[in-house]
C-alpha cells in the first residue's frame, strides 16, 4: 500500500520497506511492511502502543534483526542520520551541564575536559536554534521536560542531519517548544530533509506530516493527512482488531 | 632491578640524608605511597564512569569475587603473595560472563549480580576451606582486607602496567561509554559500538579491581571505585568538577589510609583506613550539601 508524494530535492533520502517483518518472542511485530517514503518529506508513524512504530524505526536504523529489506536512496553521497529518542536515562542529580551532555556526543576528547574549541560553533548555534543559548551551564537535571527535550533535538543539529527521526519528540514540549519543533521542521522541510516522526499528537500530525503510516504490527494505510485523519481511518486503527482500509482513489499499490 | 626498586631505593636514601621525612626511610612506605598514587587517580576517575553507569553493585561483585580468585590461584600452586594468573583469569571470566548473560536473560542488573556473587562467594569460602589445612590462613586476611606491608614491586608493576593501560582505554572512549548509558540507541546511532563499549568497561572495572586487591583488598576494593565518585558527585556542578573531584578524593583517600596507621601505629589494615577515609569524606560531603544551599546546584 502506498501512495505517490513528490520528492523534494534537498539532502535527505528516499526510504523503501520491502516486506518487514519482525518477531520477538514467537510475538509478530511488524508484518510484510512494504512501504516507500519519498525523499525530503515529513512521514508520520502513528498507532496504538506496541503497534510497532518504534520496531520499524529501530529497523530503520539498523538496530533491530528483521526480514525484509530496507533501502535508503540518497540523492548523492550517504548523508548524516539523526535521532531524538523520547528522553535520556538520565539521573536528575548528575553534575552534567547542558554543554557537557553535548559535549559527550560530538567530541572524542573526555567531557571533563572541557568542550573542544573546535566544536563550540556547532554547539552555541545548536544551542541558539533550540532556544537554550542561555543554559549551557544548567544542569541537566535542572532542566524542565521540555527543556530537556529542546537539548535532544539540539543535539540532532550536530551536525544537522539529513535524515531525521524523531520519537514522540512533542510529548514533553510546552506552547513555546512546539512552535520551536515547528519553526526546526519548517527548515528542515525547506532543505528537503526526510523526516520520519513517530508521534501520539494527530492535530501536530495533520498540520505537519506530508504524509502519515498508519500502522498496528501491520501497514494499515500510508496517506495524505487530510485522508489518514478521518474519523473512520482513526477507529480502525486504534481498534484491537485493526484491518487494512481499502486503497481510496488516487492510491497507487 | 626494576624501576620502582630504584625509585625506592633512591626515595629512601634522600629520606636517610634529611631531605625527605624520617617515615620514608622505610622501603614498605615508599612501596605503599608509590601503590596509592597510582591506585588513587585510575579507581577515581573509572569511579565517575561506574556512578554514572549505576555499576556500584557490579564493581562490589568484581572485588569480591577476587576472594575465589586468589583461592583457586592458591590451589593452583601459584604464590599466595600475587596469584596473579588465577586472579585476572576467574575475574575477567566472572564479568564478561555476568555482562553476557546481563544481556540474555532479561533479568535486571542487580538480581543476576546478586545470584553470580553468592555462587562466587559459595565457591570462594569452599575453597578457603580446603586451603585452610594447607596454608596460614591469616595470610587470606592480607587479600580480604589489604596490607601494605606486603606491596612489593611485581605488585606496583602490575598496577602501572594495567593502570597505563586502563587510562590508554578510558580516555579515548570515556564519551562514548558515558552516551552508551544514557541512551543506547542514540549512542548507536552516532556511531558509537554498544556492546563493544559495555564490553570494555567490563574488562575495564575488572583489571583495576583485581591490580588494586593487594593494597585495599578483595572485600573493600569495590568501595574506592564508588565512593569517591559518590562523594564528588554531591558537592559538584559539571562533569569537570565530578570528575577531578573523584580524582582528588580518591588520592587523598588512599595516601592518608595508608599513612595514618603507620604513623599513628593503629592496628588497621590499609584496605580499611582508606575506605575509612573516603566514607568520612563522603559523610562530610553530605552534610556540606544540606547545610549550604549554593552546593545543591540547580537542581529543583
Amino acid at each position: 500500500m502506498n501512495m505517490a508524494v513528490t520528492p523534494v530535492p534537498g539532502t535527505g533520502p528516499a526510504i523503501a520497506f520491502g516486506s518487514v517483518s519482525l518477531s520477538l518472542g514467537g510475538t509478530d511485530i511488524l508484518c510484510d511492511i512494504c512501504l516507500e517514503l519519498s525523499a525530503g518529506r515529513t512521514h508520520a508513524l502513528v498507532g496504538p502502543n506496541g503497534g510497532g512504530k518504534s520496531s520499524l524505526v529501530k529497523a530503520l536504523l539498523g538496530q533491530m534483526p528483521h526480514q525484509g529489506q530496507i533501502a535508503m536512496t540518497w540523492p548523492g553521497d550517504a548523508g548524516n542520520v539523526g535521532y531524538v529518542p523520547q528522553a535520556l536515562e538520565f539521573e536528575r542529580g548528575l553534575p552534567m551541564t547542558v554543554e557537557d551532555v553535548l559535549a559527550t556526543m560530538v567530541q572524542t576528547r573526555p567531557g571533563f575536559l572541557g568542550l573542544a574549541r573546535r566544536h563550540r560553533e556547532l554547539v552555541d548555534t545548536a544551542l541558539a536554534r533550540v532556544g537554550l543559548s542561555g543554559k549551557r551551564r544548567r544542569r541537566m537535571g535542572a532542566l524542565s521536560g521540555g527543556e530537556r527535550q529542546r537539548v535532544l533535538l539540539a543535539q540532532a543539529l550536530m551536525p544537522q542531519a539529513d535524515l531525521l527521526v524523531l520519537d514522540e519528540p512533542l510529548a514533553a514540549l510546552d506552547e513555546a517548544g512546539i512552535r520551536l519543533f515547528e519553526t526546526l521542521l519548517g527548515q528542515w522541510q525547506a532543505e528537503g530533509r526526510t523526516v520520519v516522526w513517530i508521534e501520539h499528537d494527530l492535530a501536530a500530525v495533520r498540520r505537519l506530516a506530508d504524509t502519515v503510516t498508519g500502522l498496528n504490527r501491520k501497514l494499515l494505510f500510508h496517506e495524505t493527512p487530510e485522508q489518514a485523519l478521518a474519523p473512520e481511518r482513526l477507529i480502525n486503527l486504534f481498534s484491537h482488531s485493526a484491518t487494512e482500509v481499502p486503497l481510496a482513489a488516487g492510491e497507487v499499490a | 632491578m626494576s624501576l620502582f626498586d630504584g625509585l625506592r631505593t633512591l626515595i629512601v636514601s634522600w629520606a636517610q640524608a634529611g631531605y625527605l621525612p624520617e617515615l620514608l626511610t622505610y622501603g614498605f612506605v615508599v612501596n605503599a605511597l608509590m601503590a596509592g598514587l597510582i591506585i588513587g587517580p585510575v579507581l577515581g576517575s573509572l569511579g565517575t564512569l561506574v556512578v554514572v553507569k549505576r555499576f556500584a553493585f557490579f564493581s562490589e561483585a568484581i572485588g569480591h569475587s577476587a576472594l575465589t580468585g586468589v583461592a583457586i590461584g592458591i590451589l593452583l600452586g601459584e604464590p599466595y603473595t600475587g596469584p596473579y594468573g588465577s586472579l585476572f583469569g576467574y575475574c575477567l571470566l566472572f564479568g564478561l560472563m555476568l555482562n553476557y548473560l546481563r544481556n540474555r536473560t532479561g533479568l535486571s542488573p542487580d538480581t543476576l549480580i546478586g545470584v553470580f556473587l553468592s555462587l562466587s562467594l559459595a565457591l570462594g569460602a569452599s575453597m578457603l576451606l580446603i586451603l585452610a589445612s594447607r596454608i596460614n590462613i591469616h595470610i587470606l586476611e592480607n587479600v580480604l582486607f589489604g596490607s601494605v606491608l606486603t606491596v612489593n614491586s611485581q605488585d606496583l608493576t602490575v598496577l602501572a602496567v594495567v593502570a597505563l593501560l586502563t587510562l590508554m582505554a578510558m580516555l579515548p572512549f570515556y564519551n562514548r561509554m558515558m552516551l552508551v548509558s544514557f541512551n543506547p540507541q542514540l549512542a548507536a546511532v552516532r556511531g558509537v559500538s554498544v556492546k563493544l563499549m559495555d564490553y570494555l568497561f567490563v574488562v575495564l572495572v575488572t583489571m583495576v579491581t583485581v591490580a588494586s586487591v593487594k593494597v585495599i583488598g578483595a572485600i573493600l576494593v569495590g568501595a574506592l571505585l564508588v565512593i569517591p565518585a559518590a562523594c564528588a558527585r554531591l558537592v559538584s556542578r559539571s562533569l569537570r568538577g565530578f570528575f577531578w573531584g573523584s580524582v582528588v578524593i580518591s588520592v587523598v583517600s588512599a595516601l592518608a589510609g595508608i599513612l595514618l596507621p603507620i604513623v599513628f601505629n593503629l592496628p588497621v589494615p590499609s584496605g580499611a583506613a582508606i575506605i575509612l577515609v573516603a566514607g568520612s569524606l563522603f559523610l562530610l560531603a553530605a552534610v556540606a550539601r544540606s547545610l549550604v544551599p549554593a552546593m545543591k546546584g540547580d537542581v529543583v
